[in-house]
Order: C-alpha cells, then structure tokens, then sequence
C-alpha cells in the first residue's frame, strides 16, 4: 500500500489524494462500468439459466427413460408371471387329462356297480295272487257243528297261518338279502364321493390359477395402458425390491469376506510364489479368484435351475445339456468346498505352528494356550464354515440378478433427483448472480455518492434555469 | 481389436511384479568389541523375540558381526531369506534361532570397532535383496575405534533408502559424566548417515519398541 502513496512522509494527504483520484475516475467510467456490471450480471444469469435448462432437460430424460423401463419391467414381470401360470396349468391340465379316461372309466364302473346291485336290491319273489284272501276268507267263515266241515276249516287255519308265518320269514330273508346288497354298496359310493373330491379339487385349482391369471391380466393391461398407480406400484416395488437385495449382498459380501479370509492364508503354502498382482500376492490372488469361482458357479447353477435367467443363450440349449452344465457347476462347487474345508483346517495348523515358533523364539518351553486349547472344536468349525461358505455364497445369484435388474430404475431415480436438484441449485445461483451485479452497481454508486450529489444539483440548478426561462411544467429537480 | 488385445496384455504384464519389492530386508550389526562384547546374549534375545517373529515370507535377515576389521564376507554370521511357504519359513526361522543362540555362546571379543566396515559390507547385502524396505539394525556402542591403516570411506549413496536403527546402544564411562558426549557422538552418526543417503536414523531403547518400528518401514 505505501508503494502508491504520493508522499511517503504523509500518508493521510496520499490516502485523501488516492481517494479523490479514485473518486474522479470512478465518476468518469460509472456509464461504462454500470454496462459492464449489468453485462457481466445478465451473462452469469444466462451461464445459470443454460445450466438449469440442461439440469432439467437431463431430468427429464432421466425421468422419462425411467418410466419407460419401468413399464418395460412392469410388462416382462406380468408376462413372465402370466407364461407361468399358464406353464402350471398346461401340466396340470396334461397330467389331470391324462388321468381322465381312467377316472371316466374308474366311474362308469362303479355306476354300473352301483346300479346293478340296485336292481338286485329291486328283485322280490312274487306273491300266488288272490290266494292269500281266499285262504282268509275261508278262514273267516263262521264255525259248524259238521266235524268234516270243522276239520277242513281248522285245516284251512293252520295252513293260512303257516304260509303266513312262511311269508314272513321269506319277507325277512328277502330284507336281510337286500341290507346285504345296500351294505356292499358302501364302498362304491366312497370311491364315488372320492373321485368327485378329486374332480373338484382339479377344477378348483384351476379356477385359481384362472383367477389369478385374470389378475395378472389386468395389472399387465394397466401397464399397457401407462396407469400411472399402476407404474408408480411398480417403480415402488423395484425400489423394495433393490434395498432388500442391497442387504441380502451386504450379508453375502459379509460371508464372502470370512471366507476369504478363511482361506487366505493356507493358500499361501498351496501357491508358493513370491510374485504379486497388482501389490497383491499371488496367494491373495489365488484365494480371492476361488472365492469369486464359487460366486460364479452359483450363478450358472441357479442359471440352469431355471431361477435367475443371466444369459439368454443358456435358456435355449437343450434340456439334457443344461443338465449337464448343472450336473459341472454343482461338482465343481462341491469341490471348492471341499478344497476350502481342507484349508480351513490347514490355517488353524499354520496358526497352531506360528505360535509355537513365537513361543520357542521367545523362550518359552511351554505354551500355556496351546496347552489349553487342546479342543478340536475350533478345526471342526472352520472346516464346516469352509464347507457351508460356498453354497450360500453360490446363492449370491438371486439377489444379484435383482440388483442388477432394478439397479437401472435406481440408478435413473437418482439422476433425475440430482438433475432437479442440479437445475433448482442453478436457478438459485443465477438469479443471486443478477442480484448481485445489481447490489455491486450500487455499493459502486455508494462510494461515489459526492461526485454523483454534485451532478445532481449541478443538472438541478441547470434544469430550473431552464424551467425558470421556458416556463415547462413537473420538471422540477429530484429531492 | 489387435491394439485393445495388445494395450490389455500390456497392463496386465505391468500389473504383475515381483514380490522383492514388497519384501523387506534387515541387516542386524552386533558389535563383539571391547566391553560390548558381553551384551551379546541380550542382542541374540531382541533379535529372536523382536526381529524373527516380524519377519514374513520372502523377508531377509542378515547378522554381521562388527569386530576389528568387518568389511569381510567372514563377519557374517548369519544369512536367511525365508521361503514364501510359511511352514518353511517357520522351520528356518527356528534354524536360524539355533545359529544366533550357538553365536551368543562361541566366545569372541575384538580389539577395535569396525563400525562403518560393517555398514558398508550391510548395505552391499541389502542392495543385493533389493527389498523394497531395507533396515539396518545396529546393536553397538557406536563407538568406533578403527585399527592403524584401516579406512573407511562412505559412498554418499552407501546408504541410500536405508533405516537406521541404533539399538541399545551402551553408555560408556566417559558418558555417564558427560550425557552431551554421549547424544554429541549420537548427533555426528545421524549427520554422517543421513549425508550418505540413509533415509533415516533412529536411537531405539526399548527392545519392544523395534517390532512396531519395523512394521512401520
């Protein structure tokens, strides 16, 4: 500062002398600069205001091919649901037509039954018409002293009463026959009341599956027709389902970082090499690549289970390769667990030898905690974990082809946020950049606030004279 | 598709290396002179408890002896690199646990100190390693009192990219009334070290203190 001071010996009269200097060539150039302000506020303001414009522009497109994708999720999810169902219902229908010629048959026979043993039940000896009344009659008429007559009569009698009391033993014979008959229907009609159990619970089952089938209909119908609930339920649903599958690979990188580090160390004595990979050793490596060959195997395992569809070129070999490929990636992960179950037991010798050399290097005969941990239970462990760590981490497949799958939506949701944020952020700064151009023109014109009262009454006084001798009117000076 | 094919080879081939660089070296530097000499059991005992258990596969430790005149291959009383099998690490570390302890016994006192005689037959070995971390670990009085005719003239890069450590270094007679001789002697290693390119130099009291000062690199 007191390299511009006109006097050095005299700093008051320098800084007064600058400042009246300032205070000129400030009024001089106020025209110019007050342009330049403005100028440099409107191109701040258009630099903010593009900006905006692209954040939105960004969002928009962002927003946009969200919702087509969503759709496009939305219409492959129902198909797929949709494809199922009827992939269900055509085995259920093949196996259930299958049986019906049987079942058809199982009733006609048991109907045929049925009824044949009704008409046997119908079946009754007939009575001699008329006899029986004539015999009562007879028996009816009134006694005679004749001893022939009386004879015959008593005769008739005892006759009409043992062909009744016949008659009834034959009635009861012929009941006891048809409770007979009606008993061994029984079965029949079980086996009827359960084929038609069967029948029903065919057909019910097919009514649901028709019903939901229905239902997947109108929800895939709903997204065709770009329902707004029903696109929001969807992108709410991939959001659902992203964050569940988010901590279900937490928990499985988790699993994959114990084993890893299960492993590690024993693969140090399987792979004996003093290079390195990337600052890695290559035992690292090696324990790193087995863990991710697990993941891998899992996926072409879940791959030809039909549970996640990865690689569209799998889906269309041929059954009995695909069989094949699962038959390899299911040994080979039986194998990498096996492998992993044997280091596991390798590591806890390794760590029992290292301490036991710390120990001798230290002079200590002894080792108290080797002595106390005499237990196998801690090698059994690692070797179980190191046999089980590979076929949850082969499970790894399903929440990844979900992340993978809804990460997109996500990924796009949070674009679109940042976006609108991004265009709001740029409103903001631009309209601050105006305004601030605006208060820089006025602190501009604070500071040569005497320069700028002096013009004012000068052009004041002028003004009136002129007033004053042209005689106009309302051109009076400014207060 | 050639030159992406060729331009990846390259990276990988880049991205693999060899572990030396990874690996460290340490020299221990025992002094057997004068009333040093009888230290010699303590030393053996910081190197079993404190260097061994540090070392890891592919690391190398190195015991010269500083006697009278020891820039000589015959002053060096040991020399391992361990294997990168851990199990065969383990089995020469415990081999070399038995050369150390069968030195601390074989009776030796030398006449003169050969300290610099040492160091620079060290850092021949350390540049031999090529150890991305080199450590020499000096277990003297660092007094040195070279024999008539004998010279030692440092190379100004002898100790490039090497640690110091002066481990538990004896006071001497002279020290004990004058504490300022002892840390003067001290502060004349340190300029003399650094000036010959050692990256740095360190007085370690603690025989604990050493394993984490190793970890560190």
């Amino acid at each position: 500062m007191e390299r511009f001071y006109f006097w050095p010996t005299n700093p008051a009269a320098s800084i007064f002398a600058l400042w009246v200097v300032s205070q000129i060539f400030l009024y001089a150039a106020r025209v110019p600069m007050h342009r330049a302000l403005r100028e440099v506020g409107r191109l701040l303001g258009g630099v903010f205001r593009v900006g905006a414009r692209w954040c939105r522009g960004l969002a928009a497109a962002a927003a946009r091919r969200d919702h087509e994708m969503i759709v496009e999720m939305g219409k492959g999810d129902t198909e797929a649901k949709i494809g199922r169902e009827f992939h269900r219902i055509e085995g259920a229908f093949a196996k259930e037509l299958a049986r019906y010629p049987d079942l058809h048959r199982k009733l006609d026979d048991v109907v045929t039954k049925i009824d044949a043993d009704f008409q046997e039940c119908a079946t009754a000896a007939p009575a001699a018409p008329g006899w029986t009344e004539a015999v009562a009659a007879v028996a009816k008429m009134p006694p005679n002293m004749d001893g022939t007559v009386k004879k015959v009569l008593e005769e008739i009698q005892r006759s009409a009463a043992a062909g009744e009391k016949k008659a009834l033993h034959e009635f009861r014979e012929t009941t006891a026959k048809r409770h007979k008959i009606l008993s061994s229907m029984a079965p029949a009609w079980k086996e009827v009341q359960k084929l038609a159990t069967e029948v029903s619970r065919a057909v019910s089952g097919a009514l649901e599956a028709t019903k939901r089938i229905d239902g997947y209909m109108t929800s895939y119908e709903q997204v065709r027709a770009d329902d707004k609930n029903a696109t929001r339920a969807i992108g709410w649903n991939a959001t659902q389902l992203f964050v569940v599958s988010l901590l279900v690979m937490a928990v499985a990188m988790g699993g994959a970082f114990v084993n890893f580090n299960l492993i590690a160390l024993p693969m140090s004595e399987l792979v004996p090499s003093g290079s390195r990979i990337a600052g890695m050793p290559v035992a690292t490596v090696a324990a790193l690549v087995i863990v991710l060959m697990e993941i891998a195997a899992g996926v072409f395992a879940m791959e030809m289970l039909g549970i996640t569809s990865f690689f569209p070129k799998l889906e269309l070999i041929p059954r009995s390769r695909r069989r094949i490929i699962l038959v390899v990636a299911v040994g080979g992960l039986l194998m990498l667990a096996c492998i992993e179950a044997s280091l596991a037991i390798l590591r806890e010798q390794i760590v029992e030898s290292s301490t036991a050399l710390k120990a001798s290097l230290a002079g200590v005969k002894e080792h108290p905690v080797a002595r106390t941990a005499t237990s196998r239970i801690p090698v059994i462990g690692q070797a179980v974990l190191g046999f089980i760590l590979p076929w949850i981490l082969a499970m790894v497949a399903v929440p990844l082809e979900t992340m993978i799958s809804t990460g997109g939506h996500i990924v796009l949701s949070a674009v679109t946020g940042v976006m609108h944020l991004g265009s709001m952020v740029c409103r903001l700064g631009g309209h601050g950049m105006r305004y601030l151009c605006e208060a820089a023109r006025h602190v501009y014109d604070i500071y040569i606030v005497i320069p700028l009262q002096i013009e004012r009454m000068v052009t004041s006084g002028s003004r009136q004279g002129t007033v004053g001798s042209v005689g106009v009117r309302g051109q009076g000076a400014r207060p | 598709m050639i030159r992406t094919s060729v331009l990846a080879a390259a990276l990988l081939a880049s991205s693999c290396s060899s572990g030396a660089q990874y690996a460290q070296a340490v020299v221990a530097l025992v002094d057997v002179s004068g009333t040093y000499a009888d230290q010699r059991p303590e030393v053996v005992g910081v190197i079993r408890k404190g260097l061994l258990p540090k070392l890891t596969p592919g690391d190398t430790l190195i015991v010269i002896r500083i006697g009278s005149e020891s820039y000589s291959r015959a002053n060096v009383e040991a020399s391992v690199t361990l294997d990168v099998r851990p199990s065969r690490a383990n089995a020469q570390k415990l081999a070399l646990a038995s050369t150390l302890e069968a030195f601390s016994r074989k009776p030796m006192r030398t006449a003169h100190t050969d300290i610099r005689g040492a160091m620079m037959l060290g850092a021949e070995y350390l540049r031999e390693t090529n150890a991305g971390r080199r450590t020499m670990v000096i277990f003297s009085d660092m007094e040195e009192d070279l024999p008539r005719g004998v010279k030692r003239e440092m190379a100004p890069d002898e100790l490039k990219g090497v640690r110091v450590l002066a481990m538990n270094v004896k006071r001497l007679g002279p020290d004990n009334a004058n504490p300022m001789a002892y840390r003067a002697r001290l502060a004349n290693w340190e300029k003399q070290l650094t000036s010959h390119g050692a990256r740095e130099f360190k007085i370690v009291l603690e025989p604990e203190k050493l394993a984490d000062l190793l970890d560190e690199g």
